[in-house]
C-alpha cells in the first residue's frame, strides 16, 4: 500500500488554481523530494493531504485512509513540520516537545534526546526567544523523535545553519534506515539531491516531472568538455549536439543523444582532455523552467 | 469609507508634528489605517451616544419640576454615579449630557487611547515590524512621533464624532466642542500610558494587563472621589476625575486642560527616553526566557489552552468579582424619594423599581449579561488567534478532530461564563448582605445564572462567525454584543417601538432579582445558542484552515 496516494488532486482557491490534477505515489520506506519554486503548490498539496484544505476535486489518501474524511485515522501515522515553525510563544521547547507528544500518544522519549543533543536545542528556552532556525529545530525534534511512519516536512531546513544542515541529513538517513517514509517538500536542490530516492518536479499546480535521479538525468542533456592540442577544430554536424566555445582549446557539448557519435567523431582530433558529466538537479530543474520564460503560476 | 475619511485627519496631523518625510508619513498612515475600524466604531458609538442622550433628556424631564426631582433622587445616587461619575449641573440639558455621556465617554476614551498605543508601538514590535521599519531610513524618534501622528490623527476622529452627534442632537456648537475636547483628554493622557507600558512590558499581552490596571486604578480612585464624602480631592489624582473637572456645560475650568497636557507630555517624554534607550524587541521588563518545564495541563490541547488563557481567566474573574462586590455594597444607598412620572417612565424602560436594593442589583446585573457576553466573545476570539498563528496547524496534523478541538474551546468559553456568573452572583450578595440588604443567596444566583442565556447565544453567534467567516470574527463578535447592548441601553430614548428593539437579545433578559426571570426568553435563546453552535461545529469540520 502506498503511503502517500493522490488521483487527480485539484485546489482551487477562489479564481486561482493552486493544485492541477495532481497524481502522487509515495511508497513505504522511500523518501520523496517534492521540488518547487515558491508559489508552485508545494504548501497546497501537503494542506489536502493532511486534511487541513479540502480539495476542489480529486482524492488523497494516506496509507489508505482518506485524507480529509479519514484525517485524525491517518495522521496516526503522520508527523508534519510546518514550513512555517509557529509554535506556542509561551510554551518551552520541553513543554512543547511533551505536549505535542502526549496529543498524539507515542513518541521515543530516549531518542527525542538524542535529537535535542544533535541539534543543540534548549528545551528550557522559551520559545517566543528562539530565532526563526531554532523554532525551525525544535519542530523538526519533535517530528523525527515521533518514529511516526510517514513524516510530511514543509521546506525543513530554512532558516538552519550549514552544521544543522547536516545533523537534518543524518537523522533523514537514520529515518529512512528504519523505514520511515518522508515526503521533503524543498527548493534547495543539493539537499534532495543528497537525501531522496524520488524526485517529483512541480511547476504552476502541475506536476511536470517525477522519477529517480537517474531517470531524470536520462532525460536531459550530459555535458562533454573537450580540450585540444592547438586551437579548437571543426566538429561535424551531429544530431542532438550543441557546441559552446569555451575557452581558446576547449569546447563545452551538450549531448542529448546517444554519446558513441560525439565519441567517434572525437577519435579522430587531438584530444588532450576529456571530462563527461551527468546534469545535475540544478539543471534539470531550470531546465524545466526557462521552457517557459521562468513565470511560474499560482 | 475607512480610507477616505482617514487621510484627511491623518494627514493633518502629519503636517502638524512631523516633516512630511516619506518614511515618517507612511508609517503614520499605515498606524492610522491599522486600526481604522476601531477608531471609527468608537466614533460612531460617541456619536450615537451623544445624540441619543441629548434628545432623551429633554424627552424624559420636560419641566423644572421633574429635573429638580431628579436631582434630588437620581442624580444623587451613589451607584448611579458609580457609572456616570459626579453630576454638576442637571437642570440643563447640556450639563446633563456632559455627565452621562462624559462619564462613560472618558473610560472609553481611555481604553481607545492605549490600545491605539500599545497596537502600534508594542504589538508591531513584538511583530519584528519594528525592527523593520527602524532598518529602514528612519530613525527612532521620528518613527516615535510619526506613530504618535496617527494616535492624534484617530483621537481627532473620535473627537469629531462626539461633536457632530452632540450638535447634531441640538447642543451649542462651543459647548460642544469642550464638552468633547473633555472626553478625548483621556485618549491622550492614555495613549501616553500605553506609550510607556509599551516601554516597560516585553508583550503586547503584558503591556495591555499594565495599561488595563492603571485604567481600572483611575477608575476605582474616580469612583471613591464621587462616591464618598471627605474624598473628593481624590478626583486631581485620577486623568478620569480631570475630565469631570473641566466641568463642560456646567461652569466649565479650562485651566484644567493643562493636567491632561502636562501628563500626556510627561508621560511621552519618559516613553520616548525609554525609547531611544533600551534595544529593539526588549522591554524594561526583562521576559523570562528560561525556565524549568512545567508539564502540568499539557495533556490536550483544551488543557494547554485553559493554561494559555488562565492569566485572562483570573483577569475577568478580579474585575466582575470586585464589581460584583461594589454593587452589593452600594445597594442600599439609594434614598427613597417620591420620583416624578416621567422619571419613573425613564426608569421604567429598564423595567426594574430601582428603589429597592433587589431593583438595583436587577438593574446593575444587565451588566453582567454584557460583561459575560464579551467574555464569551474572547474566548472565541483567544481560538481564532490560535487558527491565524497558525499553531492550529500543527495541532491538526496530529491525530486530533477539528470538532474535539473546538469543542474544548467552546467548553472553555462556556465554563468560564459559569464561574463569572456564580462569582457576580456570590460577591453582590455578600456585598449587599454586609450592608444588611434583605437580598436572598437563592436570588442572587438566579440573577447569576439569568446571565448565561445571553452570553451562551453570543458564544454561538461568534462560533458561527468563525466557522463561516474566520477573518471576521473579532470584528463581528464584539461588534453584535456591543451594538446589541447599545440599542437596548439606548434605543428606547429614541423613541424606537418595542418589536424594534427586541431584536437586541438584552432587550428579552429579566432584570432578576427584581423582575421574575424569562423563562421562554431565555429558551429561545439557549434554542438559538444550541443551533449557531452546531452550525459552527459543521461548518469549522468543512472548512479551510485559514491564516492571517
Amino acid at each position: 500500500m502506498d503511503a502517500i496516494h493522490a488521483e487527480g488532486l485539484t485546489k482551487r482557491y477562489g479564481a486561482t488554481l493552486a493544485l492541477d490534477r495532481l497524481d502522487l505515489s509515495v511508497q513505504a520506506g522511500e523518501v520523496y523530494g517534492y521540488l518547487g519554486p515558491n508559489g508552485a503548490g508545494k504548501t497546497t498539496t501537503i494542506r489536502l493531504l493532511l486534511g487541513l484544505h479540502r480539495a476542489t476535486a480529486g482524492q488523497a489518501s494516506l496509507f489508505g485512509l482518506d485524507a480529509w474524511g479519514d484525517s485524525v485515522a491517518a495522521h496516526r501515522h503522520v508527523a508534519y513540520v510546518a514550513g512555517e515553525p509557529f509554535l506556542w510563544p509561551s510554551l518551552t521547547s520541553a513543554e512543547t516537545f511533551d505536549f505535542l507528544a502526549r496529543v498524539r500518544g507515542s513518541d521515543d522519549p530516549a531518542y527525542r534526546d538524542v535529537l535535542i543533543e544533535r541539534f543543540r536545542v534548549d528545551p528550557d528556552k522559551k520559545v517566543r526567544a528562539l530565532s526563526k532556525g531554532n523554532r525551525q529545530k525544535v519542530q523538526l525534534v519533535a517530528a523525527f523523535a515521533s518514529r511516526a511512519d510517514l513524516l510530511i516536512l514543509d521546506e525543513p531546513t530554512s532558516g538552519l545553519d550549514p552544521l544543522m544542515e547536516v545533523a537534518f541529513r543524518e537523522t533523514v538517513h537514520e529515518a529512512k534506515e528504519r523505514g520511515q517514509t518522508i515526503f521533503l517538500s524543498s527548493h534547495i536542490l543539493s539537499e534532495v539531491e543528497a537525501v531522496c530516492d524520488r524526485v517529483g518536479i512541480l511547476r504552476g499546480g502541475r506536476l511536470v516531472d517525477e522519477g529517480t535521479l537517474q531517470q531524470l538525468r536520462h532525460l536531459s542533456a550530459h555535458t562533454v568538455e573537450v580540450t585540444f592540442d592547438g586551437p579548437t577544430p571543426q566538429l561535424p554536424p551531429l544530431a542532438g549536439v550543441a557546441v559552446a566555445e569555451a575557452g581558446e582549446s576547449a569546447l563545452r557539448l551538450e549531448v542529448t543523444g546517444a554519446l558513441r557519435p560525439v565519441l567517434a567523431a572525437l577519435a579522430e582530433l587531438p584530444v588532450v582532455a576529456l571530462t563527461s558529466r551527468e546534469p545535475s538537479l540544478e539543471e534539470i530543474f531550470l531546465h524545466h523552467y526557462d521552457a517557459t520564460d521562468g513565470r511560474v503560476g499560482g | 469609507m475607512g480610507a477616505s475619511a482617514a487621510s484627511a485627519p491623518v494627514a493633518a496631523a502629519v503636517a502638524a508634528t512631523a516633516p512630511a518625510r516619506g518614511a515618517a508619513g507612511a508609517i503614520a498612515r499605515r498606524a492610522f489605517l491599522d486600526g481604522r475600524v476601531r477608531t471609527l466604531s468608537f466614533a460612531a458609538l460617541f456619536a450615537f451616544m451623544a445624540y441619543v442622550n441629548v434628545n432623551g433628556y429633554e424627552h424624559s424631564f420636560p419641566t423644572l419640576q421633574d429635573r429638580l426631582s431628579f436631582v434630588r433622587s437620581f442624580g444623587s445616587d451613589a451607584s448611579v454615579k458609580l457609572f456616570y461619575g459626579q453630576p454638576y449641573d442637571l437642570l440643563h440639558v447640556g450639563g446633563y449630557v456632559a455627565w452621562r455621556v462624559g462619564g462613560f465617554g472618558a473610560i472609553f476614551a481611555a481604553a481607545w487611547g492605549l490600545l491605539a498605543a500599545v497596537r502600534a508601538l508594542r504589538a508591531e514590535e513584538d511583530a519584528g515590524r519594528w525592527e523593520l521599519l527602524l532598518a529602514g531610513a528612519i530613525d527612532r524618534r521620528r518613527a516615535f512621533v510619526a506613530v504618535l501622528a496617527a494616535i492624534g490623527g484617530g483621537a481627532a476622529v473620535l473627537w469629531a464624532g462626539l461633536w457632530l452627534g452632540l450638535v447634531g442632537g441640538g447642543l451649542a456648537a462651543g459647548g460642544s466642542a469642550y464638552l468633547a475636547l473633555a472626553v478625548v483628554t483621556q485618549a491622550f493622557v492614555f495613549a501616553g500610558i500605553g506609550a510607556v507600558v509599551s516601554q516597560v512590558a516585553p508583550t503586547r499581552r503584558i503591556a495591555l494587563e499594565l495599561g488595563m490596571a492603571v485604567l481600572a486604578v483611575a477608575f476605582v480612585l474616580r469612583v471613591v472621589a464621587d462616591t464618598s464624602s471627605g474624598a473628593e480631592w481624590l478626583r486631581w489624582a485620577t486623568p478620569l476625575g480631570w475630565a469631570e473637572d473641566l466641568r463642560a456645560f456646567a461652569g466649565p475650568q479650562p485651566l484644567v486642560l493643562l493636567l491632561p497636557l502636562a501628563a500626556t507630555g510627561a508621560l511621552l517624554a519618559l516613553a520616548a527616553r525609554i525609547a531611544l534607550r533600551r534595544d529593539v524587541g526588549s522591554g524594561l521588563l526583562a521576559s523570562r526566557d528560561r525556565r524549568a518545564p512545567r508539564l502540568g495541563s499539557l495533556g490536550s490541547p483544551t488543557a494547554q489552552a485553559l493554561r494559555g488563557e488562565r492569566g485572562s481567566l483570573i483577569g475577568w474573574l478580579v474585575g466582575v468579582g470586585l464589581f460584583a462586590l461594589v454593587i452589593g455594597v452600594i445597594s442600599t444607598t439609594f434614598q427613597t424619594v417620591r420620583l416624578p412620572e416621567s422619571v419613573r417612565r425613564e426608569l421604567a424602560r429598564f423595567g426594574a423599581n430601582v428603589l429597592t436594593p433587589s431593583g438595583i442589583l436587577g438593574f446593575y446585573f444587565l451588566f453582567f449579561v454584557l460583561a459575560i457576553s464579551l467574555f464569551a466573545c474572547t474566548q472565541v476570539v483567544a481560538a481564532r488567534r490560535e487558527e491565524a498563528g497558525q499553531q492550529l496547524e500543527t495541532l491538526l496534523a496530529l491525530p486530533l478532530g477539528r470538532r474535539r478541538w473546538l469543542a474544548g474551546r467552546l467548553a472553555i468559553a462556556g465554563g468560564g461564563a459559569v464561574v463569572l456568573a456564580l462569582t457576580a452572583a456570590l460577591l453582590a450578595w455578600a456585598g449587599a448582605r454586609s450592608q444588611g440588604a434583605d437580598v436572598s443567596l437563592p436570588d442572587m444566583l438566579g440573577a447569576g445564572a439569568n446571565c448565561l442565556p445571553t452570553a451562551l447565544l453570543f458564544l454561538g453567534l461568534s462560533a458561527l462567525t468563525f466557522a463561516a467567516w474566520p477573518r471576521a470574527t473579532s470584528g463581528i463578535a464584539y461588534g453584535l454584543v456591543s451594538l446589541a447592548f447599545v440599542w437596548q441601553l439606548f434605543g428606547a430614548a429614541l423613541g424606537v417601538p418595542a418589536w424594534l428593539l427586541g431584536v437586541s437579545p438584552f432587550h428579552h433578559v429579566g432584570l432578576v432579582p427584581a423582575q421574575p426571570f424569562k423563562g421562554l426568553a431565555a429558551a429561545i435563546m439557549l434554542a438559538l445558542a444550541a443551533l449557531a453552535l452546531a452550525g459552527a461545529m459543521a461548518l469549522f469540520a468543512r472548512r479551510d484552515l485559514t491564516g492571517e
